[in-house]
């Protein structure tokens, strides 16, 4: 047992060479990060722009990156050429991590399409945002590439750091200091574990590329070992933090309603789709080996994630912590397609990451909108009536709702059908039954908020009322809000964009879900070795 | 109707259609709603007619198709097949039979009467592009062959439907509306459980691809018995729910009162043929062993249904929920037919289907519109309507007796056919299903009492409004179809029966000797010449002093109990 | 030309289109003509078929017409087809005629209703099912028309819907009816389960073939439907309430032909009754007779004439299930046409008399009737002798030939089911003939009050008796208070008087103390003043001063006197006052005796049962002034003769009640017409009697008796009064024994009881569970939140939580 150690400190000790880089497909990062240094400081340089610059400047960025990474796509699932790693195997290009940029930079153009109009209505114009948008989506890219746990830690700093100074961003709202502030605590406590693992996990394997553990797990027998598996747990734990998933989702309910909410949109989003390309990306390129052991584990998760969520979600009057819990429960579902560790599971939890980019990017534009000035008029009340003062809003928010509901035919259905089928192929019934039932559960939070804006008169969410006092408190003051609460302000080009975006996708994807799923299907993690020729084939 | 006629008389297996109809079917109306939506909404008129238009067109269509189709063909015909989603192994497999043809065009007819029938009360716009959208839905129920596109269609009638009875309907409707439909999405959320097991299972048991199509699925049964029958019971958890089975029918009443009139029409017509219709169409055909081994229960649940349901029925004092309550009892028949598992049950049990959508469906568009005219749907604020409106009492004498099941009428043939099979199959069942054919008789009769006999109170009553020739209009289709099929269900149950022999060949293909299809004997029809062939013997007899002449030919026949 | 079969149901169908949709436009009377018109025709057309059948050799008259197949499905299929053999024809031929002669009628009586044409929309289906019924070719087409007459029955009965009695009455039949049907549904499924045919050519054919029990179960099932159909016990309750219809209709169907149906169905059935185990059939025997007895009891004590016509068909009905059930096929149906006739008759006269008599239908308010309604009258009684078994008239025979068969049934069994039989016939007798005295003979009463009345008049006449005296005692009470006010104003003026008198005493005292000398010098003083005006005044001032005392006495004087008139005045008035007490008193006083004399009289004549004196005029000149309004209605307005188009069906009809027992003579087997006709339909089940022809006559001539005895009875209770009624008109007889109470209090109590609780259970138990289910998710969620503190260090807490939490799992797994 020493010895092996011993030999394989030994051997990596050995391999110390200069890495060779693939800039084409290290680009990505670069064509994020880059824009948004300059971004910084030329905003500082130069005092004004024509309004909209920086917004226009993040998209055009984003797409940028996203038309390279197609192009990338199509490199990798050639199939001559195929996936590879670079930075001596440290940076897997792969299906999976462009699959997973393109997602993250979908959700940088919707967070910044909304962010436009938001932030000036809020008087905070200026580069930060965008720039610190872009810095943490490249972080998430570095996560959805990341072949060694040190590089995916990296990103993980990178992504959530950015992150951290988003949620507080909003000066004048003393709950988004708050927001920040918890973030950023429990963020690093989290990360803290994370390393640790690391720590552990390098004791046990003698490294912390993905390469060499999943050699080395290949070829030693220590699938039980306790220092790996107690590593594995707490990888598991600062990435289920970022994902928030229970028993690591408490700080989202308060981040989420203190954070400005086109930022909200982009945790929902890119955050969390960053946060499982890591996840996917360690347990079953490092241990697939491990894996009849962390499958039931994440099944655990998943299903207390699911019913955590949206049993939580019931009583919530507050739309974003609703919507808060919520995305709970839609990393639930997700890690249900994770737990299934098979090419359909991972297929099916992309194309979950995937659809919720968009629903839950259109689901906080609206929010942004009825959200007003000041950002705080997000109780239920707020949105009484809404069907008759602003239909179409209604109408593009309710279509998101359904679509989180998982009522076809929109995306959000086939997201659902995917993790099921996935979860149903490898034998997980149980689990499967309890989310179906948890998603009638989760129906009733999205249908009474519907309820709710198509104005049925009084008595509409007694439910609610038969939860808990509070319900009632609202509902009576809600009575006097509803001529206040029924004119959000008209929606910016930007955010009209924004959600016109959003609902397309929803819809078409819902109709022909094969545009996504393909690709999905595809967008499998390998790992390559950087001298081309050994390839260990995908779990 | 005297369309249908025709195109019930006529049909000799017509030349295949060479376009998608089916999916013209589905996309019709929902291209309709599309254009509603996107209508202006100061030309309430104007939506209406498109709308309109849109349903009829339907209609027609749907006429077409029974007038194409081949009568002399068991199985599927103008089938689709196209791929949708590849790698999921999804379909886009379309297809009628004469299980599914009638309740196609019973949804290809009655959207359109329901929107001459009643006009919303507010916001035109929304309501008629919900409407069509439930008409898109429902057919895709009925015509949908692939698992997937059944499932997705069973879940989308949901949000019209919620829409519809939230936006429109009376008192508390949108809590009504809510428990509609989390009550019914429960059921499907199991379903969707067990279609994925089942298809995954069947692709890892034959080795094939994974595939979503039903009759792919139906046709080579590879599951393990008690796997097959615990996907079963996911199946029929949403089933029981749509239909409504007792218990899990208190959803109905509740839905159907505070609906809007054309969505109780429709949910009673159409949406409730959901359930029975999946009884059938994925229960039966894809698991048929689970159906048997489950056949008491479901029976036991159906004859509960038509007793329990007529009960409570009389007990009511909303005449809606009267009406709905009905309902449950007379599903109880459809399902007590189907779970006969014999030809007589299921034809009747499909044939019933058409008749409650038609019966039921008139009822309540009637009650409709006394609630139009009185503002009120409760039996005592009601009486002595006959008086003030003797043609609408009329109407509704008829629609009465075709629902309590007088012969001659639609409501007859069926509800006989289903006690028949039942009485073959499974006896007793059958004997106290027979029972609550009193009750019906009792609670419709007792409400006709109070609604419109006796002498009218109040100015409300006395001056009753005449039904208009609008209401008319809306409302002879249905008594046409309710005096033709009593009076000759023949052309439609030719068409019903190849397609339940197969699926009875089915049952036996795939069960062999545990089941037997339980009718009576087949006999050889004896005529006139018998009877005096029989008068003759007895003369003979008594000539040559015998007393009694016992001398009738004809072999000894056992007891027809399996 | 029995292909013509088809044209006898087509008639009335196509009448009933035709009325469906221009009836209201036809109107009156072409509505009812045009409706009588197409029942006619189908008669004529029955006529024809009949022709074609007879001239058949009689073992061929069979004839099967397949119109089209109905509802085909696997090994079960029925057609729309006619079955033509003697038995239907016989149905048909009396059921066609009688129904052409009531819709004739009906012109007449339905005159001037508001919905005439509905009337005879509804009178012409009713006959289409009918035949339906009766001409099928299967079990389930005669089911259809089985139901279709139901619903027909249903509508008529409520036709006057206004009257809630008259819709609950409809209703009551049609779901009693229901009741039957269950049970012929159950026959036909067991029919087709065993024999896989429900179609009579099948089912006869192969009859003799079924397993004893099954034909038993059969028979017993059809039992059911036919005691529902043939109002017989325990299902005959609806028959006595359908009299609320209109009269024609009760005739029509409540006593010709509908409720025959159920004794058809048996007939036609023969062939199972005769496979199955040889009890079966006496049970419809026992049942019939037990009925026929029940019901011939209760009759006895209507007094609605409808009611007791409806009671005797309910009993005449019994005779036929007896009949059926000792084997003799060929007395029922004969009875049953003869019935037809003559209970028709009965009916249709009973609607002539009501029409007549302003719609009163209580037979104590006739009598006398035979010289107001002659016609009516004389048709009436032959439909009376008819049926009380009189010789020659048509019921005499058929009911003698079923009293006959079952007598002719081996064992003690036969001789009960003959006596009871008996017992009936000399019942019927009676009932018929005290409707007949109690309507046609005795005195006129219609314009006199009857007891009821009386005794109303008697409660008004107290009534007012008893105000007058309570008004008496009220103005002595008035009185009483005026004597007090006045004697309270004589104290007053007594004092007033008192007074006066001190005040003249002192004043004369006063007068009398002036010294007359003092006077005199004043008055010298004055006259020796002379003309010094100085000493004159002085004079005169001094003499007034002086006399000033006598005047004011003299004053006080007089009021003294005023006060003491004023006092005799008061005392006067009281006198007077007091007087009018006395007077008043007296007055209350008698008023009150008189209300004793007016209870005294109310106890001794005012009539205690509601039997109506038929003999002596009751006496109301007492009460006459307080009798009710309707009283003087009945007293102007006079009773008449009903039109032509009313008699006519009367006449034609009592012919039929006469010669109808042509029909089967017993005299020989060559004058046995019906049954030689019939026979081929019975298939050698019909038994033959054993008896030597003096037996026959012997239970003839008894048969007789009875009726006679009967009759005597009625005459010597209705006519002569030799017999006190109270003990026959018992109430519980009125009451038929109470059946229909108990069924209504079982229904009212417990029944609805029940019902309320499955409906509250559905309510609370099933739909309070799924909503329970939803409110235990809204608490947990609600526990789940107070968890969300918002405090960071219970945040990290939760995180350090899911820490141990993940490493216990995996660790769980190390293995070392």
């Amino acid at each position: 047992m020493m010895a092996t150690l011993l030999a394989q400190a030994a051997d990596v000790g050995a391999a110390v060479e200069i890495p060779s880089v693939d800039w084409w497909g290290l680009a990505p990062v670069l064509l994020l990060a880059v824009p948004a240094m300059i971004l910084l400081h030329v905003s500082s340089l130069v005092p004004r722009f024509f309004r909209g610059f920086y917004a226009t400047v993040t998209i055009g960025v984003a797409l940028v990156t996203a038309s390279w990474s197609l192009g990338l796509w199509g490199r990798v699932t050639d199939a001559e050429r195929g996936p590879f790693s670079t930075v001596g195997g440290a940076y897997g290009v792969d299906g999976f991590s462009v699959f997973l940029t393109l997602v993250i930079c979908a959700s940088v153009v919707l967070a910044a399409l909304l962010a436009d109009g938001y932030l000036r209505r809020e008087g905070l114009e200026g580069a930060e945002p965008y720039a610190l948008m872009l810095l943490s989506a490249s972080g998430g890219v570095i996560m959805a590439s990341a072949n060694d746990l040190i590089v995916l830690f990296l990103g993980l700093e990178i992504l959530s750091l950015a992150v951290y100074v988003l949620a507080a961003m909003h000066v004048r709202r003393i709950t988004s200091q708050e927001a920040g502030m918890k973030y950023f605590v429990l963020g690093a406590f989290s990360s803290a574990f994370f390393l640790y693992g690391v720590a552990m996990i390098y004791g046990a394997t003698g490294s912390t590329s993905m390469l060499d553990i999943a050699d080395f797990l290949a070829t030693t027998v220590l699938a039980r070992n306790g220092l790996l598996l107690a590593g594995i747990a707490l990888l598991l734990v600062g990435l289920g933090f970022k994902v928030a998933a229970v028993p690591f989702h408490a700080w989202t309910p308060d981040v989420y309603q203190g954070s400005p909410s086109p930022m909200v949109a982009y945790m929902a989003s890119g955050v969390k789709a960053a946060g499982f390309a890591g996840l996917l990306r360690v347990l079953l390129l490092a241990f697939p080996t491990q894996g009849d052991i962390w499958r039931d584990i994440v099944a655990i998760l998943a299903c207390a994630t699911i019913v955590g969520g949206t049993v939580a979600a019931v009583v919530q009057t507050d739309v974003k912590r609703m919507m808060a819990y919520s995305s709970i429960s839609h990393a639930g579902f997700i890690l249900v397609g994770v737990q299934a560790a098979t090419a359909r599971g991972t297929s099916a939890a992309l194309f979950y990451l995937a659809a919720y980019t968009f629903m839950v990017g259109g689901t906080f534009g609206v929010i942004t909108l009825v959200g007003r000035r000041g950002d705080d008029h997000h109780d239920l009340s707020d949105y009484r009536g809404l069907a008759r003062s602003r239909p179409v809003l209604a109408v593009v928010f309710a279509l998101f709702l359904m679509a989180q509901a998982g009522v076809p035919p929109t995306s959000g259905f086939f997201a659902k059908f995917g993790v099921m089928s996935a979860a149903v192929e490898g034998g997980a019934y149980w689990l499967a039954i309890v989310a179906m039932v948890a998603s009638v559960i989760g129906a009733f939070v999205y249908l009474r908020l519907i309820v709710t804006m198509f104005g049925a008169a009084e008595g509409d969410d007694a439910h609610a009322g038969a939860a808990g006092g509070e319900a009632e408190a609202d509902d009576a003051e809600a009575v006097s809000a509803t001529t206040a609460a029924a004119s959000p302000e008209r929606a910016g080009s930007a955010a009209i964009a924004a959600l016109a975006l959003a609902a397309a996708v929803t819809v078409v994807v819902g109709l022909v879900p094969s545009l996504v799923s393909d690709p999905s299907g595809e967008a499998v993690p390998v790992l390559v070795h950087p001298t081309p020729g050994r390839q260990l084939a995908s779990p | 109707m005297p369309a249908l006629t025709l195109a019930l008389l006529g049909a000799e297996g017509a030349a295949a259609p060479t376009f998608p109809v089916l999916s013209a079917l589905i996309l019709l109306p929902a291209l309709g709603a599309a254009l509603c939506a996107v209508l202006p909404k100061n030309r309430p008129d104007t939506v209406r007619q498109v709308a309109f238009l849109a349903a009829a067109a339907t209609g027609v269509l749907s006429l077409w198709v029974m007038y194409h189709f081949d009568r002399s063909d068991a199985g599927f015909q103008f089938l689709e097949q196209k791929i949708w989603v590849r790698d999921f192994g999804i379909g886009w497999h379309l297809g009628v039979d004469g299980i599914s043809l009638f309740l196609v065009v019973l949804t290809g007819l009655l959207f359109p009467l329901t929107i001459v029938a009643v006009t919303p009360e507010h916001e035109p716009k929304p309501y008629y592009a919900w409407l069509l959208l439930l008409q898109a839905g429902c057919m895709g129920v009925f015509v949908g062959l692939d698992l997937f596109a059944f499932f997705v269609f069973f879940e989308v009638v949901l949000v019209p439907m919620y829409f519809l009875i939230a936006g429109w309907g009376h008192g508390d409707s949108s809590k009504v509306a809510l428990k509609f439909f989390l009550y019914t999405m429960l059921g499907s959320a199991l379903m969707l459980v067990g279609i994925l097991s089942l298809v995954t299972l069947h692709a890892r048991a034959s080795g094939g691809p994974v595939t979503f199509d039903l009759v792919t699925l139906a046709e080579n049964q590879v599951l393990a018995t008690t796997t097959a029958r615990w996907i079963f019971l996911s199946f029929a958890a949403a089933f029981a729910i749509k239909v409504p089975l007792f218990p899990v029918h208190t959803w109905l009443p509740d839905a159907h009162t505070e609906a809007p009139t054309a969505g109780s029409v429709i949910l009673a017509g159409v949406m409730l043929k959901l359930g029975t219709y999946g009884f059938i169409r994925f229960g039966l055909y894809l698991f048929p062993e689970a159906t048997t081994y489950f056949a008491p229960l479901f029976l036991t649940l159906g004859v509960i249904g038509i007793i329990y349901g007529a009960i409570a029925a009389t007990m009511q004092r909303d005449l809606k929920r009267l009406v709905a309550y009905s309902s449950v009892a007379h599903l109880g028949f459809i399902i007590l037919g189907t779970f006969a598992l014999n030809r007589q049950g299921l034809s009747g049990g499909i044939l019933q289907m058409v008749n409650h959508g038609l019966s039921t469906g008139a009822l309540f568009l009637l009650v409709g519109m006394i609630y139009e005219r009185r503002h009120t749907r409760l039996i005592s604020e009601l009486n002595g309507l006959q008086k003030a409106a003797p043609i609408l009492a009329g109407i509704f004498t008829v629609v009465m007796l075709s629902s309590i099941g007088l012969p001659g009428l639609n409501g007859f043939v069926g509800e006989y056919l289903t006690l028949l099979g039942a009485f073959a199959s499974a006896r007793w069942w059958g004997v106290v299903a027979t029972a609550g054919v009193i009750l019906a008789a009792l609670y419709l009769l007792w409400a006709y009492q109070r609604v419109f006999h006796g002498a009218a109170q109040g100015a409300a009553n006395e001056e009753l409004a005449e039904i208009n020739w609008r209401e008319g209009l809306a409302l002879a289709p249905l008594l046409a179809g309710i005096v033709f099929l009593g009076v000759y269900p023949k052309p439609m149950l030719n068409r019903i029966e190849p397609a339940v022999e197969r699926l009875v060949a089915h049952l036996d293909a795939n069960l062999g000797d545990d089941f037997v299809e339980v009718q009576g004997p087949a006999v050889e029809r004896r005529g006139a010449e018998d009877l005096v062939h029989l008068a003759e013997e007895a003369e003979a007899s008594a000539e040559a002093g015998g007393g009694h002449g016992d001398g009738a030919a004809g072999t000894e026949h056992e007891d027809g109990e399996g | 030309m029995v292909e013509l079969v088809w044209l006898i149901p087509a008639l009335p169908l196509a009448g009933f289109v035709v009325l469906v949709v221009a009836g209201r436009r036809l109107g009156e009377p072409a509505a009812g003509w045009l409706a009588t018109l197409a029942v006619s025709g189908s008669f004529v057309a029955a006529l024809i078929t009949f022709a074609g059948l007879a001239s058949r050799p009689a073992v061929e008259r069979f004839y099967i017409q397949t119109l089209f197949e109905w509802i085909p499905v696997g090994n079960f299929s029925v057609d729309v087809g006619f079955l033509v053999d003697p038995l239907s024809m016989t149905m048909t031929l009396f059921v066609t005629g009688i129904a052409a002669l009531i819709h004739l009628y009906s012109i007449g009586y339905m005159h001037g209703d508001a919905d005439f044409s509905r009337f005879f929309v509804y009178l012409n289906l009713f006959v289409f099912s009918m035949l339906m019924l009766v001409l099928g070719d299967n079990l389930l087409l005669t089911f259809l028309g089985w139901e279709g007459v139901g619903a027909c029955s249903y509508l008529l009965i409520s036709f006057w819907f206004t009257n809630p009695a008259n819709a609950s009455a409809g209703k009551k039949a049609f779901v009693t009816n229901r009741v039957g049907d269950f049970g012929f549904m159950l026959a036909m499924f067991l029919l087709w389960t065993t024999i896989g045919s429900i179609r009579y050519a099948d089912v006869l054919t192969t009859a003799s073939s079924m397993a004893a029990v099954t034909a038993t179960a059969v028979t017993l099932l059809l039992l059911v439907g036919a005691a529902g159909k043939s109002a017989q016990l325990p299902l005959f309750v609806w028959l006595p309430d359908a009299m609320a219809g209109p009269t024609p209709v009760s005739a029509l169907i409540h006593a010709a032909t509908m409720v025959t149906a159920g004794v058809y169905l048996l007939v036609r059935m023969n062939p199972v009754i005769a496979a199955s185990y040889d009890w079966a059939p006496y049970v419809i025997a026992w049942v019939g007779a037990l009925t026929a007895l029940f019901a011939a009891t209760a009759a006895v004590a209507q007094n609605d004439i409808k009611k007791v016509l409806a009671y005797s068909t309910i009993s005449q009905l019994g005779y036929l299930f007896l009949a059926v059930g000792v084997g003799g096929y060929v007395p029922a149906i004969f009875h049953m046409v003869t019935h037809a006739f003559f209970k028709a008759l009965l009916f249709l006269g009973s609607g002539s008399v009501i029409h007549g008599m302003h719609h009163e239908q209580d037979m104590r308010r006739y009598g006398g009737l035979y010289k107001l309604l002659p016609v009516t009258a004389a048709t009436f009684i032959v439909g009376w002798l008819a049926i009380a078994g009189v010789p020659p008239f048509a019921g005499f025979w058929s009911k003698d030939e079923i009293l006959a068969v079952a007598w002719n049934l081996p064992g003690a069994q036969g001789k009960v089911l003959w006596a009871i039989g008996l017992v009936t016939a000399i019942l019927t007798a009676f009932y018929m003939s005290r409707q007949v005295f109690m309507t046609f003979f005795g005195r006129y009463r219609f314009g006199e009050p009857d007891a009821e009345e009386i005794a109303a008049g008697w409660d008004a006449k107290l009534a007012a008796a008893e105000a007058a005296a309570s008004e008496a005692d009220g103005s002595v009470e008035a009185a009483r208070a005026e004597v007090e006010t006045a004697l309270a104003s004589r104290s007053e003026t007594e004092a007033a008087l008192v007074a006066a008198r001190a005040a003249s005493d002192e004043a004369a005292a006063a007068a009398a103390a002036v010294p007359a000398t003092e006077l005199e010098a004043a008055q010298a003083a004055l006259d020796a003043a002379g003309d010094d005006r100085k000493a004159k005044k002085e004079a005169q001032n001094r003499l007034k001063e002086l006399e000033k005392p006598v005047k004011d006495a003299d004053k006080a004087a007089k009021a003294a006197t005023k006060a003491a008139e004023a006092v005799d005045k008061v005392t006067v008035s009281i006198g007077e006052a007091e007087a009018r007490v006395e007077e008043l008193v007296g007055a209350a006083a008698s008023a009150r005796s008189l209300v004793e004399q007016v209870r005294a009289e109310a106890r001794a004549k005012k009539p205690t049962s509601s039997l109506v004196p038929l003999f002596s005029v009751a006496d109301s000149s007492d009460v006459e002034d307080f009798l009710p309004a309707e009283v003087e209605h009945r007293r102007h307005h006079t009773p008449h003769e009903s039109p032509a188009l009313m008699t006519v069906p009367l006449l034609v009809l009592s012919i039929g009640a006469i010669g109808a027992g042509a029909l089967n003579l017993p005299f020989a087997s060559s004058t046995k017409f019906l049954e030689h006709w019939l026979e081929p339909s019975l298939f050698g089940h019909e038994v033959h009697l054993g008896l030597s022809g003096p037996h026959k006559v012997l239970l003839a001539v008894v048969a007789v008796l009875g009726g006679l005895i009967g009759i005597l009875a009625a005459a010597q209770t209705y006519l002569r009064g030799a017999i006190r009624r109270e003990g026959i008109e018992a109430p519980i007889l009125a009451k038929a024994w109470g059946i229909d109470g108990a069924y209504a209090a079982v229904a009212g109590g417990p029944g609805t009881q029940g019902f309320e609780a499955v409906a509250a259970f559905d309510r609370r138990v099933v739909d309070g569970s799924v909503m329970g289910i939803g409110r235990l998710v809204a608490m947990v969620s609600a526990l789940v939140r107070r968890a969300q503190t918002g405090l960071v260090r219970s945040y990290a807490l939760g995180v350090t939580f899911g820490v141990v939490l993940l490493l216990v799992l995996f660790l769980t797994k190390a293995t070392y």
